[in-house]
Order: structure tokens, then sequence, then C-alpha cells
């Protein structure tokens, strides 16, 4: 196969997909942010087979969003022949790279990478690969700077839009409820908090990377051990301690943590529940639940069943719809259990075994 | 401008405190006054259950009283009415997380963009009330025709007359049912005022569809149909000055009336 190259543009890499379905998902939303408009696209489509017609809605996908496809890497024979027909190049990465190769323990990091590069992909300019790839410290450095920048940008932001007389005002965000694919079309735009959501995660995401420059440049493997560690780090709630209740919160009671909250019983309305990290509801979340308290945004809500009030993650702010706005606790016998998380700046509410 | 702060008031709990004051705000604001509710029930608070507004509390008293937000940010606009504004009571805490001199001034601070200052009390004569009062000049008492509210009600008008800063109130008789007086059964309003000697400013009918009202999130006042909902529109028009005659809630009688009745009841069209 031919090397390919790509300057003022970005890798895709949806390698992991098994269907059409994700890989559109994944690009539409990768392509959505305003950042990767107008740039050219590797597209890594893994063992895949697509057929011409698939191909052809694909680049027309990445067309509609002022990009274009340099050029694609597969690994299906399939795939190749369609591209060769639409005249798109097949070619692998010029520094020829392997893909890191992730078993089945390691998906769910994976799926936290995925997150964190569309953090980077929304704002930095210059080239970027993936974290697996092994890269010299000279481009950690520039990676470095480039979050820097960002950090120095949504902090003037801030200023500009964060005016507390209108806060109030922005603070109604429609409880979506939605699945899966349907996210895009569906979600409700939120105002409120927009930049102060992200920085919390730069600082994070920055500082791990200088305690990578330190180490010295000829050392990779001590680097890579560190490119694990960031990945994890940015869904640093596993590592947290975690508080264990056993009984029904009611009315009134109100439960803190610097960590995770496990409840296993009911939170009923009027109550409660903020913790730095995740919260787990094993029975009907009918209260208030405010996840990463100290503006985590990668921290997740979990119940049995949602009928919460409000939610929190981060700070972001979801309420529920007037609709079902009933207030006592239904009981049921169908327990569908469900995950809340931000997405875009806006808690998604979606069935776990969807996830 | 210089809002009326209002206290609505009962002493003894369970008399349709919290109902008559969603009723009497969602009703004075429905003739275009600006009205704002405060919820003083700190640790048991329900008035944002009955309107309906429980999903949209971000912040509290509390949260004001302890500057972790501005006043303007912890006032809850109604869903339909913007001329409505609850301020919330804090659910995890108790009376003591307000003074009297901080509710004194949240209501000083409100008068100057509030035409009605509607507080709700909570039940008993501690400290609660004692906050609820502070900032109020005038005062709706709430009583049912039962002996122990009576009774209660009695020990609050005392409390009322000895405070300073009440410069008037006013008796509202709950729950009221014309036929059980007609039987001897129920304490008539003529025996209440009696008993109370003070002014009526209305009698509000038992009416089943309260209960409903108050699971639905929605104030009796916007049924135009309910008996008690076109009572609490009275009570509100008294309160703004109009001279508005006491509802006739008795039910009519003999043969002719009833026949009446089961073909309007029939129709649908409730008289």
């Amino acid at each position: 196969m031919d090397k390919g190259y790509i300057e003022n543009g970005f890798i895709v890499d949806v390698s992991n997909a098994n269907r059409t379905s994700e890989i559109i998902y994944e690009l539409s939303r990768i392509l959505d942010l305003p950042d990767a408009q107008c740039k050219k696209v590797c597209l890594k489509l893994g063992s895949v087979d697509l057929s011409a017609t698939e191909l052809t809605s694909i680049k027309a996908l990445v067309e509609s969003m002022n990009s274009e496809i340099e050029f694609i890497n597969t690994s299906s024979n399939k795939t190749a022949q369609s591209a060769e027909e639409l005249n798109i190049k097949v070619a692998v990465l010029e520094n020829n790279v392997p893909t890191p190769e992730f078993d089945a323990d390691q998906e769910k990091v994976n799926q936290e990478l995925e997150k964190a590069l569309d953090k980077i992909f929304g704002n930095e300019n210059s080239e970027i690969k993936t974290f697996g790839q092994k890269k010299d410290i000279k481009e950690l450095k520039e990676a470095s700077l480039a979050a820097e920048d960002t950090i120095n940008d949504s902090e003037e932001i801030k200023d500009e839009t964060v005016n507390p007389e209108s806060q109030m005002e922005t603070v109604v965000v429609e409880e979506v409820k939605t699945d899966k694919n349907d996210v895009i079309e569906e979600a409700v735009q939120s105002t409120l908090f927009e930049e102060t959501s992200e920085k919390s995660i730069y600082e994070k995401f920055n500082s791990e990377l200088e305690n990578a420059n330190k180490i010295d440049g000829e050392d990779i493997k001590d680097i890579d051990y560190n490119l694990d560690d960031l990945r994890k780090s940015l869904r640093e709630t596993e590592k947290l301690p975690t508080l264990y209740i056993q009984r029904t919160l009611r009315s009134g009671q109100s439960i803190k943590s610097e960590g995770n909250i496990v409840i296993i019983g009911d939170v009923n309305p009027g109550s409660e529940v903020i913790a730095k990290g995740d919260i787990t509801v094993w029975g009907i979340l009918g209260g208030i639940a405010h996840a990463g308290s100290d503006g985590n945004s990668y921290a997740r809500i979990r119940a049995l069943k949602m009928n919460a009030i409000q939610l929190r993650i981060g700070d972001t702010f979801a309420r529920r719809p007037d609709s079902i706005n009933i207030p006592y606790i239904q009981k049921t016998d169908t327990f569908v259990p469900e995950e809340a998380s931000v997405r875009k700046k806006q808690i998604i509410i979606h069935k776990m075994h969807e996830s | 401008m210089s809002g009326r702060v209002i206290v609505i008031t009962s002493g003894k709990g369970g008399v349709g405190k919290t109902t008559t004051n969603a009723n009497i705000g969602t009703a004075l604001a429905k003739m275009g006054k600006k009205v704002v509710m405060i919820d003083t029930d700190l640790g048991l608070r329900n008035l944002d259950l009955l309107l309906g507004l429980e999903n949209r509390i971000v912040y509290t008293i509390v949260d004001v009283v302890e500057e972790r937000c501005k006043l303007k940010q912890a006032l809850v606009k109604d869903k339909k009415n913007p001329n409505l504004c609850l301020l919330a009571a804090a659910q995890t805490r108790d009376k003591t997380a307000v003074t009297e001199e901080q509710l004194k001034e949240i209501c000083e601070k409100l008068q100057k963009d509030f035409d009605f200052i509607l507080v709700d009390c909570p039940a008993g004569i501690e400290q609660g009330f004692q906050n609820a009062v502070a900032g109020a000049s005038e005062a709706i008492v709430v009583t049912t025709p039962e002996m122990s509210a009576v009774r209660d009600a009695d020990r609050i008008i005392g409390l009322l007359e000895a405070k300073e800063e009440i410069k008037s109130y006013k008796l509202l008789l709950n729950r009221y049912r014309p036929n059980m007086v007609n039987a001897n059964d129920m304490m008539s309003v003529d025996d209440v005022v009696e008993i109370l000697s003070a002014e009526l400013i209305g009698i509000i009918p038992e009416d089943t569809g309260i209960i409903t009202s108050t699971n639905k999130g929605e104030p009796i006042v916007n049924d135009e149909k309910s008996l008690a909902g076109q009572a609490y529109n009275n009570v509100a028009r008294r309160i703004i000055g109009e001279d508005v005659p006491f509802l006739n809630l008795e039910e009519p009688k003999g043969m002719v009336a009833k026949m009446k009745k089961f073909f309007s009841n029939l129709i649908g069209k409730e008289k």
C-alpha cells in the first residue's frame, strides 16, 4: 500500500466500529465540532466491509462538513475495492506506527480515549495522531503547548460569557432521553456553563503531559506508560474512594462524598446526593443527584430507574420535563437501568444495555 | 413601588396554608400583579409541589442568606405566569438556618420589585413562625370550622396582635361544608367569626378538586368551574380592595332544584 501523509488534517480512527451506522455516528460526532471543519481527514476503517454506496455516503457526510477525505486505511479487500471505484486513495500512515491493539478489557478505557480525542480534535489545529502511537518528545511538547493555548482561550471566552445576572434565565435544559444514534438530532443545546466544564479537564491533561516531558526522551517505554496513565486520568472517578450506603434516602436527607457513592435502596424526592465522583443507585432515583461536584464532567449517574427531579454532572444541569412532573414517586416492577453522562455539554440518559 | 408583605399562617397544621398561598398568589398574578411567594417552611417545603415547580429549583432561601447566590437568581418563575415567582425553602436544612432579620431584609429587597410578597408560614408558633412574621405587615389567618383549628387560630391572632409590625389581620375559613353546618354538625361561619372576632376575608368550600390539583401541581384557581377556585379568586380580589360578595355555598334545595342540578351535571355545565 502507498504511504499517506496529511497536512492540516487529522486521523479519525473508527477501526473498532463493526457497522456502518457506528462509523457514521462517530464521524458526524467528531466532524460536527467547529474546529474539525475545512480539514483533511484520514479515515481508519479497520476490517469493516463497505460497499461503494456506503463509502459514498460516508464521503458525502465528510464533505457536508466542509472537510474532505484525504485517504482511507482499511484491512478489508472489499472496502479497498470500493474505494478504488470512487477514486479514494487507500494508504497507510507515513510514520508507519503499528496501531495499538486493545483487548476486551481495555475497551472501556478505549471509549474514554475516544472522548478525550474528541476534546482535542475540537481545539487543536495541528496534525494529531492517536495516543497509542509512539510519539517522540517533540510532538508531545507541541501537543502540550497547544493544550495550554486552548486553556487560555477557554478562559477568555468564560470571562465574556458568564454573566451572573443571566444565569437563572438560562437554567432551562430539557432532559433528553434518547437512543445513541439519535443523540445529535434530539439533543437540546445547553447554553449555560459551556466553557467552565472543559477547563479542569484540560488542566489535568496538561499536567499529565508535563510529567511526561520531564522523563528522559530516549526512554520510550516510560513515556508510553504515562500515556496509559493519562488515558485513565480522564476517567479518574475509578480511583476515588466509594461510599456505600444500604438504606433508602428520604426527603430532606442529604449525602455528600469526596468520592463515589453507591446506594442500595431508593433515593426519594426531596433528598439529594452529591459526589465528586460517580453516583450509582440500586433502586429508584427520585431526588437530586450531582455527580462530579468539583467540575468533573466525566462523572456519571446510574440508577435502576431514573426518575430524578434534577441531574447535575460537573457544571451541567438537566431537569425532569414538566410532562412527567409527578410529585410522587412511581413504583414499578420493571426496571431499565439507565446511565446519565455528559456529551457535548448536555446531559444524555441512555439505557445501559445499549452503551 | 412598595409591595405589600402578607404572611399566611394558621398555627395548626393541615388547614390549608400552603394551598391558600399558592392559589391567592396565582389569582393575584392572573390579575396582572407582580407576586412573589416565599416558602419559609424549611425542611418541609411543599409550595413548590403545589405550583409544579419542584424540578426548577436550583437555589433556595438558605443559599440567598448564606450568599451562595443573588436573590434574583433564586427566584423561580412560574411555568405559565411570568408575574409569579417563588423563593423556595431548603429541604435539607432546618428552621434555624434563617433568622428573623435575614427574612426581614429579603422582604424589604423584594418590596421594591413586587406588588405582593406572600409568605408561607410553617405550622406551630416556634422559630419558623417568628421568622415568617418578621417581615410582614399584614396577615391572613387560615382556619377550618373545627374546635382545634379555631383554638390555634385564636392563639395565633393573640401573637399577631402583640407584634407591632402587623398592621392588620384577616380570617380565612377553609374546608367549609354547608350541608354539615345545616345539620348542626359543623361550626357555622358566624360561630367562628364570633369566637375569633376577626374580619373575614373569604370562605373556601371543601372541594375534592384541591387534592387533584395538588397532585398535578396546578393551582385550582386555574380551573374556573371549581367553586373553591372561584372562592380563592374572590379572596384575591378582596385583597386588592374590591368589594366582592361572598359566594352562595348553599346546596340548592327542593325537588325542582335537585332535578336542575342533576341535569346540569349531566350536560356538564355546573352552576
